[in-house]
């Protein structure tokens, strides 16, 4: 990695200076609550706001009866309420809104209005939805989707397989935990619309979304929606925008809305818990020859992503190898639980963490070293991909495996110790990029000269603290040959930039190449033609590069005075949309560039207490060239700690339908003193005339770790773990089991005997 | 309880004296007002302080009050009367510190919400300690969490700090 530009928002982030959208202010600006459910799953008998009218203060009160377009929302499918009416399917769901004065105003005038239930039984679990008399969630019933994949016959397959591991794999329910909760300002313009400050991962999107709620026209709605203080897919979705955007048309004043960390935990969306159930055979040389894999997924009670999730966990099901027979079914159930939907990975780290385990008790049970057993069923650099689709040919797989078998090799890790194991694991995974074949997935981008000098480059792009903006900057000037004083970034503000799809499915740095690489001979000739008419000089000698055009080594114009002597309607604008590469075999959903990551994870467990400390956590990235070194070390090295949480702490615990923990002091996230050794390889090449320039990072950093961690726990202790978070008490009655009198030898200060 | 709701609805604000980034100011606050909210949403609105769980236990909201290291939402305004407070905008005033140079350098940051909640921690660390170890710094950043870096460029840019102010 060499490319360590410092990022153009460091000094505002360090400094505390950066506003967020949540920071914002606006003069007579209102603040606003919403109320939300107090049951799970409930019809609605009614609601009454006659209490909250009298209090001093209160703006405006708003339910379902306000909403003048779509009452509803969903990137795909509009299904969640805005303002439920007739029934409440989750905890979280939004019975009415308050625009009040001040914010202690608004809480309590929230808990003024009086809405009367009748409950209704829980749907806690996708098995009692499933179930032939479950209540029903929607009018067609409790599954929301169901994907299927076959390749071959794995009854077949299973006939001629030596060794067979069938398992069922639990992995939870996951927090974003971004540090920012949503929120921000809605703001009432003159001419009739609304500026919407609040984050999102794709503005165009909440736009469209919008308007469809308040039936207002798309150009009527302005969203601004960068910078963000995180959101790992948390904020894709629309979340409290419609209900500041409602009240500020009602009282036409600015109103702000942003939510505690109790609402947000309550509203948002979270990953998809899933049950994994797997058959998987081989031959006793060690191929794979049928993989059966059974997805049930609670998706909570609304769709959002819900869909492309499922597909995105089938198509992975046999990650980066070559099965001869596969066969996947997936469902995805409604539930009354928490609405899940997008999160970073996006069912690829559910499917890896089963997938990963069954090649490791595979490779057990043939007693072959589980890197060696990886390698024969590995894919080769010109394989289809997943779904039998063509791909863009890849070394991926190979490198990635190469670079943790040979830090293993390096690592020593038994220890003489009374009462720790040391263990160590690898896993990888293969994650595609982009929305997939036959999804909207639209990209572009624009360059201009603007009216103070500066070339200015503009996407649709969001800032979430990825490092967009650095990545924007550092292949701007590369591919201008200018520097970073020369340029301004216009992004996140849908009545400046231009149309680039979602920043989402690790599409940024990708689409930002592929469009400066559309963009930049057009631009730089336009740029030169302008200076050859003013200069006099011949255009075919003139050259972009720091602060204006060069005829040779001398700068004949900067760009400051070849912008003023243009005439002001001569403006030099280049854009271009196209869309993200997918593979020309019409497969729904496949995808075309995949990434690659090997992990290696080294653990100490403790006997006496169960718990699992991670002492090292190795990644090896295929995602092509590195465009900004910190940008691409903080996405891994950060995705790798999200992902340790997910491995041995994290999991929204839900009861009944009810969340158990209610902010950071029981869901646990990790901190400093819980992160190991962090390192990253990042293997850059790619084959020759590969064409398609750097691969986004944002996700598959977090995808094979948990596989990793619970195998460097079976290293240590020789127990396979079948549910992420690993519970302590697996782990000690593992211990109990195994060594049967251990404790009692600890007490008597005498030596432990190994286990391994 | 109907009690309390009277006074968060109606309670008078109340003037609070107290050096904010080195300067005496006199701030209104509510009764109900924790620092956090005082320091956000008064006058000068200093909205380099987070708030994020708003219990005390992410540091998004950590300032120094009389130098040492608080979360800000656990403090009610009242409480800090007299009291010398900074927060990230008094860190650096003129030039950056070392050590918000190291967080820039060594990508000691992402989204940079925990960013400035972090800087203060790691102040107040330094402060206390021009060397600490790695163990120390684990243990005083412990209480500030960072939901993007992994904590690695956190690490970094504390160690690289360390390193420039001894230069």
């Amino acid at each position: 990695m060499s490319k360590s530009r410092k990022r153009p928002d460091g000094n505002a982030k360090v400094t505390g200076e950066l506003k967020y959208l949540t920071d914002r202010t606006f003069p007579k600006m209102l603040y606003a609550k919403v109320l939300r459910s107090a049951y799970p799953h409930a019809r609605i008998r009614s609601i009454s706001t006659e209490r909250t009218k009298e209090l001093p203060g209160v703006e405006a009160i708003i339910t379902h009866q306000d909403v003048p377009g779509v009452n509803g929302f969903g990137i795909i499918t509009p299904d969640q309420p805005v303002f439920c009416d007739d029934k409440v399917r989750f905890i979280g769901d939004a019975i009415a809104a308050v625009a009040a004065t001040s914010i202690e105003v608004a809480e309590e005038a929230i808990k003024r209005i009086d809405v009367t239930y009748d409950v209704l039984p829980v749907l806690d679990d996708p098995e009692k939805s499933l179930a032939e008399d479950a209540p029903k969630l929607r009018e067609d019933g409790n599954v929301l989707y169901k994907k299927n994949f076959t390749k071959g016959d794995v009854n077949e397959g299973f006939k001629r397989c030596e060794a067979i591991v069938e398992e069922t794999y639990h992995v939870p329910r996951q927090m974003h935990a971004y540090m920012e909760t949503e929120g921000g300002v809605v703001v009432p313009e003159a001419d009739g619309g609304i500026t919407v400050y609040m984050g999102t991962q794709h503005g165009f999107k909440d736009q469209f979304q919008l308007s469809r709620i308040l039936d207002l026209p798309k150009e009527s709605i302005r969203i601004v929606s960068s910078p963000m203080g995180g959101s790992f897919g948390g904020k894709d979705e629309l979340n409290v925008q419609p209900y500041a955007a409602l009240l500020a048309l009602k009282t036409n004043k600015p109103v702000k809305l942003h939510q505690t960390r109790a609402e947000s935990v309550i509203s948002s969306i979270k990953r998809h818990p899933m049950t994994i159930t797997i058959k998987t055979g081989a031959d006793k040389t060690g191929n794979v020859i049928a993989h059966d894999v059974q997805i049930v997924a609670d998706t909570g009670p609304y769709a959002t992503l819900g869909p492309a999730i499922l597909d995105f966990a089938v198509e992975h099901s046999a990650g980066p190898y070559r099965f001869e027979h596969v066969a996947v079914n997936g469902t995805s159930v409604l539930t009354n639980n928490a609405v899940s939907g997008e999160f970073r990975g996006f069912g690829g780290n559910q499917i890896t963490f089963a997938l990963e385990n069954q090649m490791d008790r595979l490779a057990e049970q043939l007693e072959q070293c589980p890197t060696a057993f990886r390698k024969l069923n590995l894919r080769g650099e010109q394989d289809l991909g997943p779904l039998e689709q063509r791909i863009v040919p890849t070394t991926g797989a190979s490198d990635v495996l190469k670079n943790v078998e040979q830090l293993k090799k390096q690592i020593e890790t038994r220890k003489d110790h009374p009462f720790l194991r040391t263990g160590v694991g690898i896993a990888m995974a293969m994650h595609g990029g982009g929305l997939g074949f036959g999804r909207l997935d639209g990209a572009g981008g624009r360059l201009s000269l603007s009216d103070d000098g500066k070339i200015d480059v503009s996407f649709g792009f969001e800032e979430v603290g990825q490092g967009i903006v650095a990545v924007i900057e550092e292949l701007t000037t590369e591919a201008l040959q200018c520097d970073e004083n020369d340029i301004t970034i216009t992004i996140g503000d849908t009545n400046r930039v231009p149309h680039s799809g979602s920043t989402t499915a690790s599409r940024g740095t990708s689409m930002v190449w592929h469009a400066l690489e559309r963009m930049k001979q057009e631009f730089k000739e336009k740029l030169c033609e302008k200076a050859a008419t003013l200069t006099g000089e011949p255009k075919d000698e003139l050259r972009l590069g720091t602060g204006g055009i060069y005829k040779g080594e001398v700068q004949v114009l900067t760009y400051r005075s070849l912008r003023k002597q243009l005439h002001h309607d001569d403006q030099v604008v280049v854009e271009t949309s196209f869309d993200f590469p997918t593979t020309p075999d019409e497969v729904d959903g496949g995808h075309y560039l995949y990434t690659f990551a090997g992990v290696l994870a080294a653990v100490e467990v403790d006997l006496l207490t169960g718990q699992v400390n991670v002492t090292h956590l190795h990644q090896a990235i295929s995602a092509g060239e590195v465009i900004n070194e910190l940008g691409y070390k903080g996405q891994i090295e950060g995705g790798g700690v999200m992902s340790l949480g997910y491995s041995i702490m994290e999991d929204v615990v839900m009861e009944k339908g009810h969340y158990t923990k209610p902010n950071f002091d029981t869901y646990m996230l990790p901190t400093i003193s819980d992160v190991p050794r962090l390192t990253v390889d990042a293997i850059e090449k790619l084959p020759d005339g590969d064409g398609h320039g750097p691969r986004g990072v944002g996700e598959i950093g977090t995808v094979a770790v948990a596989p990793a961690i619970t195998k460097a726990i079976h290293d240590a202790l020789g127990i396979w773990i079948n549910k992420i978070p690993v519970d302590p008490s697996i782990i000690l009655q593992a211990v109990e089991k195994e060594g049967g009198t251990w404790w009692n030898e600890f007490e008597n200060e005498q030596p432990i005997a190994s286990h391994k | 309880m109907e009690r309390i709701r009277e006074r968060a609805t109606n309670c008078k604000p109340q003037m609070i004296s107290i050096i904010l980034n080195g300067k005496s100011v006199s701030v209104q606050a509510n009764e109900t007002d924790r620092l956090t909210d005082v320091i956000r949403n008064g006058e000068p609105s200093l909205t380099g302080t987070k708030l994020s769980c708003g219990i005390g236990r992410c540091g998004a909201c950590s300032v120094l009050v009389n130098g040492e290291l608080v979360n800000s939402c656990l403090v009610m305004a009242y409480q800090v009367e007299g009291a010398s407070v900074t927060t990230i905008e008094g860190v650096g005033e003129g030039s950056l510190d070392p050590i918000q140079v190291a967080f820039m350098e060594e990508g000691g940051f992402q989204c940079g919400y925990c960013t400035p909640g972090m800087v203060i921690a790691v102040k107040a660390l330094l402060s206390e300690n021009a060397e600490p170890s790695d163990e120390q710094i684990v243990e005083g950043l412990s209480g500030n969490i960072c939901r993007c870096t992994g904590y690695e460029g956190i690490k970094r840019a504390v160690r690289a700090a360390i390193k420039k102010r001894n230069e």
